[in-house]
């Protein structure tokens, strides 16, 4: 470390720069870690929301709940420690007072059905909880993002309905929008609108809890009815895996290039330090306490750019605006952070190598 | 005390074909305290043989003994190690690591020795070589000169037995050359080291208590 720390120090500028390389490649993965991870969590924090153990769809549905639709006596048939009917259905939103041509007021949402005394009920942040039909309780997003309040009335699109807004919920994104959770006789009223007149009630879903977390066991009692984990449920949601995976590829190779570009600089200064180090071999300076040293050079530039990228990136998140959907995530950040430094080292020891192949004689003749 | 001791050592090399002795069957050594020129054209097999004294390579036959240990046949680990211990190298360009202090080069001797820094030793080294004030430079900023003193103080520093100087005065005027090859004599003398320098300019040979030639691979007496 002797050897690793006063270089850095005597030739500053040049270290400087490496370290400028990796702050800003680290920063650059981390930020677009943050990001894929906020845009995955909107997909999803709706239904994580549930801590549901599955979810029940029509056998004709293909996983895809949009086109699941079946009767509401058939949650009766479900057995489980617990169960939850749920109706989905996305429309678009406006503040009444907006002009139906001012296209910019207009917000894609998600409409959940829900009964009260089910656990898939939001929690109430702000206001209170339904009590009549045509209310909502809204996403947190919609104030923070649009800017909408308590007592707001909603116009929807493609139906002569209002809604009211009597309460907000957190974490309530499904499929990159936000949720409106209303009761199930507006649900039926807004569902029904784009099929007709029906004289069933139609929902969506049966959300299961179950006491052990495994979905053996529970009875749907017809063939009509599917049972999924709520993992594959959300990996199939429209888009889901394939946003996941692009990011994920993305931010991997990110990462690989990242850390041998660091690895590539320590070759290079070592190559250009050959022949100082052919004479610290010459005078008998072992090979392992050079290779050590420039192990440890590695681990300080790396681990100092690295942190910094974090910090960068942590910072920017706390300045970003709302509608950006950026998210930390401990358990991504310390990952890639490890696998930066790992990749790094891996380099050095490649670095090393030369340094145990340097022949002293030819370095001071 | 023979600090240095060569018996029948001979080295060849492969060329090709044929075969080039770089230096012929060689019986030497050099007492504590003795101050050894060795000197030749280019060419002749002086940095052969100053290199396998120094342990960098082994000799094709024979033994190298320093301080009265076999050396050349020990392995390589263990030569580079005592090749540290008891060799201090003086070579043409300076020894010295660009991004050191004077003063760190030799603390670096400790980092690796995992000893502590011998302050007192350092300072009244330095003094002697007149270059204390010049502790906390960099080699960059030295002369020429104070360069090779810096080089015989990083040599010096950590009590080696032997001194192998390779052209210790080619980068420097008349008068520096004369200075550190003086200095060199007086500190062999006073630390009781065995010291060889190989060299181009017979000037330089007045210090010295013995001078060999070396030529075509024969090492003789001057």
């Amino acid at each position: 470390m002797f050897l690793a720390w006063k270089e850095i120090k005597y030739s500053k500028t040049r270290f400087a720069l490496i370290i400028g390389v990796v702050v800003l490649v680290s920063y650059l993965v981390f930020f677009l870690t943050g990001l894929a991870y906020g845009l995955a969590q909107e997909n999803r924090t709706s239904i994580d929301k549930w801590e549901a153990t599955g979810i029940v769809l029509a056998d004709e549905s293909n996983l895809n709940i949009n086109m699941s639709m079946f009767p509401k006596e058939l949650v009766d048939e479900v057995d489980a420690s617990e169960t939850a009917s749920l109706g989905v259905t996305s429309s678009v939103v406006q503040l009444v007072e907006d002009s139906e041509d001012d296209d910019d007021s207009k917000v894609n949402v998600t409409f959940f059905g829900v009964n009260e005394d089910e656990f898939i009920f939001p929690e109430i942040l702000e206001g209170e909880s339904l009590q009549n039909d045509n209310e909502v309780i809204a996403d947190i997003s919609l104030k923070e993002e649009e800017g909408y309040e308590l007592n707001d009335e909603l116009s929807l699109a493609g139906i002569d309905t209002t809604v009211t807004i009597v309460g907000f919920t957190d974490n309530a994104k499904f499929n990159v929008a936000p949720v409106l959770y209303t009761d199930q006789s507006t649900y039926q009223h807004i569902r029904a609108s784009g099929f007709g007149e029906r004289d069933d009630e139609i929902i969506s879903a049966v959300v299961v809890q179950t006491d052990s977390g495994e979905l053996e066991g529970v009875d749907l009692g017809t063939d009509d009815l599917e049972i999924f984990e709520i993992d594959e449920f959300i990996s199939n949601l429209p888009g889901y895996n394939a946003q996941v995976l692009t990011f994920g590829f993305m931010i991997g190779f990110l990462v690989l290039i990242a850390a041998m570009i660091v690895g590539i600089f320590i070759y290079v200064l070592t190559l250009q330090k050959t022949s100082i180090l052919g004479v610290m071999k010459a005078q008998g300076i072992s090979s392992g306490y050079i290779g050590k040293s420039v192990v440890g050079q590695t681990l300080l530039l790396t681990l100092f750019g690295v942190l910094t990228g974090l910090g960068l990136t942590l910072i920017t998140g706390l300045l970003l605006p709302n509608e950006v959907p950026y998210m930390n995530n401990i358990l991504f950040f310390a990952g890639i952070t490890t696998l930066l430094i790992v990749v790094a080292l891996m380099g050095a020891f490649f670095s090393v190598r030369t340094v145990v192949k340097i022949d002293p004689i030819e370095a001071i003749s | 005390m023979k600090l240095i001791e060569l018996k029948q050592v001979t080295k060849t090399f492969n060329d090709g074909r044929k075969k080039i002795e770089a230096l012929k069957q060689t019986n030497f050594s050099v007492e504590e305290g003795e101050f050894v020129a060795v000197i030749g054209p280019s060419g002749s097999g002086k940095s052969t043989f100053l290199t396998i004294i120094g342990g960098l390579q082994t000799p094709t036959e024979g033994q190298v003994y320093i301080n009265e240990e076999k050396f050349s046949e020990l392995e390589e680990k263990k030569r580079a190690k005592k090749r540290f211990d008891e060799i201090g190298f003086i070579l043409q360009a300076s020894n010295l690591i660009p991004f050191l202090t004077v003063k760190d080069q030799l603390r670096l001797v400790n980092k690796i020795n995992r000893s502590n820094f011998d302050k007192n030793n350092a300072k009244a080294l330095l003094d002697e070589l007149k270059i204390n004030e010049l502790s906390d430079k960099f080699p960059s900023d030295l002369s020429g000169g104070e360069r090779q003193r810096a080089a015989i103080a990083r040599a010096l520093y950590h009590d080696p037995s032997v001194i192998l100087a390779d052209e210790p005065t080619a980068s420097l005027d008349t008068d520096r050359a004369f200075e550190v090859v003086e200095i060199l004599g007086r500190e062999t003398k006073k630390k009781k080291k065995a010291t060889i320098m190989v060299t181009h300019d017979e000037r330089l040979t007045d210090y010295c208590d013995t001078v060999y030639v070396m030529k075509d691979g024969v090492l003789s007496k001057k």
